[in-house]
């Protein structure tokens, strides 16, 4: 494997460097990593006047909803710091691959003020220019949020500008709904991802 | 900040919802070109086939494919029986049959189509592939008659990734399927009673993965709308299928095309009536570049842009006119047509367009996508021909009069929004968009009235009316 390897001595941030948040156990987000992909669970969404025909309906789960804390910056990166490098058993926050400053919540739909989708824009830093690895690290961050964050929220995982020569190509895979989706049912692929976030709480 | 139009045309009413939905994504719903039914493709690995009269699930179709089913799409033409195509990202095609007689025999008179003469002549077919059938489902019916089953009759092995799209051609001769393997497989039904399909081509052009295919209304001509952000036609000559047109415009994946019918007339302002209007509607038939360039085509893509396309007729750009300003001797030859974008329809959604879909009834285009919204749009013809000049001819761009002389004989149109609806599956993305004629018992049969259905990542797929 270390022959293989594209980045063999990477720059590694300190843990007690990296932003973090004390919070109580309870308001953990579910930590399955491996599982159900794209559980789409029913969501109902608070203010149903938004919306000509109301929310969809939600049977068993409208509690949970209702109490469910806004969900930041730092939220996200605590999902998504944790995942492991798919070389080295290192994880993309102490890479810096992913950081704070460049994940952003900002609301989808630009002239509906009461709307609740969101869009999640994380932007991804390689740890080398011509990482091939790349898209495999950007979907290990897209299926964490998915499978993390309830659906009203959009997941935009890009290439950071200049960080990386085929950003274009690899954040066009990124944005395909559609080859994601494959990807969820590629065996081989998922292999690799579900090891990525073996070490997600 | 949107230049949405607050006098709208139309407007969209909840019907029902198809129940019970899936729980998992699903991808496309196809309404059946003569029956009351739809069938929804989706990631759990089945197609569900609902009532549009009851909004019901009539019947589960699974066990054929290994993975999510991506698009489905039912044979045109046949009579007693429903022949299905789905596509799935297990890189197949499957092929799959029922007799039409299925849901009479359980009391439901809902439209199903009567069983004719031409359905009793597969008979002896059908007890012959009863026999062979090893993969028919247990599980489905499995108590009621034969005639209540889909049959799995072929699988259609060829891609090397994902299906993405499949079509039907007008006389329901030809199948049509692309995958992210960037190319376009099109099979001939030979209908010998065996199921057996034959390659009649396949081409590799597109240079990304190939999101869709759409037949011609009528000619043997096909649409494709790719990842590398190009739409393309191709047609037959003599025994060879090749590209004849690549059209570039959109700056993203186009996800979806549709044609336009062949009789589609744009709709006249309130304003012009009676002779007014037969002239114009005439005028707009028989003259100009809707007569020689046939039916449109609408595109939409990850640029958030709807798009129509349009055909040079061969007259022009084969002649004088040369649309493309290429001097002749240097056009390619044979076959190759000019299509042209005409309109970018007015720019509402937000994210990503998913599906469009072009009415064959009302020539309504109805567009949804990520941004969980529905739009539609009414194609007008432009008041500037009459004597009101508060839109003069000058709106449109000076190019316009390069397409030469035939198009100043044709009314001039533009595209309006009729309607938009946001939120039209609560915070979910809708994948797709079709319609289909209205058959429940709420409608009025004096008139041919369609429905709108849609179709999102929550697996609920929509029924709506559009009031005018």
């Amino acid at each position: 494997m270390d022959s293989a390897m594209q980045n063999s001595n990477p720059t590694i941030l300190n843990a007690a460097d990296l932003p973090t948040r004390l919070r109580p156990a309870s308001s953990r987000k579910s930590g399955t990593c491996k599982g159900v992909i794209f559980a789409f669970t029913n969501y109902s969404v608070a203010d149903p006047s938004e919306f000509a025909i109301g929310p969809y309906a939600s049977d068993e789960s409208d509690d949970d909803n209702l109490i469910e804390e806004p969900i930041d910056e730092q939220e996200i990166y605590d999902l998504i710091s944790t995942i492991s490098d798919p070389e080295h058993p290192i994880s993309l926050g102490a890479l810096a691959v992913v950081s704070l400053p460049d994940i952003k919540i900002t609301p989808t739909l630009h002239d509906v003020p009461g709307s609740l989708v969101r869009t999640a824009t994380v932007l991804i830093t390689p740890t080398i220019t011509h990482c091939s690895l790349a898209t495999v690290i950007g979907l290990g961050v897209r299926v964490r949020l998915e499978q993390s964050l309830p659906p009203r929220f959009r997941v935009d995982v890009r290439i950071k500008e200049g960080t990386h020569s085929t950003a274009e190509e690899v954040n066009k895979q990124l944005a395909d709904k559609e080859r994601v989706a494959a990807a969820l049912e590629n065996g081989t692929l998922m292999g690799v991802i579900a090891k990525m976030l073996e070490t997600c709480q | 900040m949107h230049p949405v139009n607050p006098a709208t045309s139309c407007a969209l009413r909840p019907l029902s919802d198809l129940t019970p939905p899936s729980l998992e994504r699903t991808w496309l719903t196809a309404p059946h070109p003569r029956l009351p039914i739809v069938a929804t493709c989706g990631s759990d690995k089945t197609v569900r086939v609902y009532s549009l009269t009851n909004f019901q699930l009539l019947s589960t179709i699974s066990g054929g494919h290994k993975r999510s089913v991506r698009t489905a799409a039912w044979k045109p033409h046949i009579q007693g029986e429903s022949v299905l195509a789905t596509g799935s990202f297990d890189a197949t095609a499957g092929i799959w049959r029922r007799w039409d007689s299925y849901g009479r025999a359980g009391g439901e008179q809902d439209g199903w189509g009567s069983r004719t003469g031409s359905g009793l002549q597969y008979d002896h077919d059908h007890d012959e592939s009863n026999k062979t059938d090893i993969l028919r489902q247990q599980d489905v019916g499995a108590e009621d008659d034969d005639d209540e089953e889909w049959r799995f009759a072929v699988l259609l092995d060829g891609h090397d990734s994902e299906v993405k799209s499949v079509s039907w051609s007008a006389s329901g001769l030809l199948l049509a399927t692309c995958s992210r393997d960037k190319s376009i497989w099109i099979w001939e039904d030979l209908d010998d009673g065996d199921n057996n399909f034959e390659t009649v081509a396949v081409m590799q052009e597109h240079e990304g993965d190939v999101k869709c295919v759409a037949w011609h209304p009528a000619e043997e001509c096909l649409a494709s709308a790719s990842y590398d952000d190009t739409i393309r036609i191709w047609r037959e000559d003599l025994d060879d299928w090749g590209q004849v047109a690549c059209m570039r415009g959109h700056t993203g994946t186009v996800w979806f095309v549709d044609w336009e019918s062949a009789e589609n007339a744009p709709a006249c302002s309130p304003n012009v009536t009676g002779q007014e209007k037969e002239g114009r509607l005439s005028q707009w038939r028989e003259t100009g570049q809707r007569a020689l360039s046939g039916p449109r085509l609408v595109s939409c893509s990850d640029d958030r842009t709807v798009r129509i396309w349009r055909r040079h007729p061969k007259e022009q750009s084969d002649g004088r006119f040369g649309g493309t300003g290429l001097p002749s001797i240097i056009r390619p030859t044979g076959m190759d047509e000019t299509w042209e974008e005409e309109a970018i329809l007015p720019t509402i959604h937000d994210l990503a367009i998913y599906a469009v879909a072009w009415s064959k009834r009302t020539g309504l285009i109805a567009s949804v996508g990520a941004d969980g919204r529905i739009v539609l749009y009414e194609e007008r013809f432009l008041v500037g021909l009459e004597s009101d000049s508060s839109q003069p001819m000058e709106t449109d761009p000076p190019l316009r009069t390069a397409e030469g002389a035939a198009t100043s004989q044709s009314p001039r149109t533009e595209w309006v929004i009729a309607t938009v609806l946001t939120g039209a599956h609560g915070i979910y993305e809708i994948n797709h968009v079709a319609w289909a004629k209205r058959a429940d018992r709420g409608r009025d049969e004096s008139k041919e009235e369609e429905v709108l259905v849609t179709t999102a990542d929550d697996g609920s797929v929509k029924v709506w009316t559009v009031e005018r």
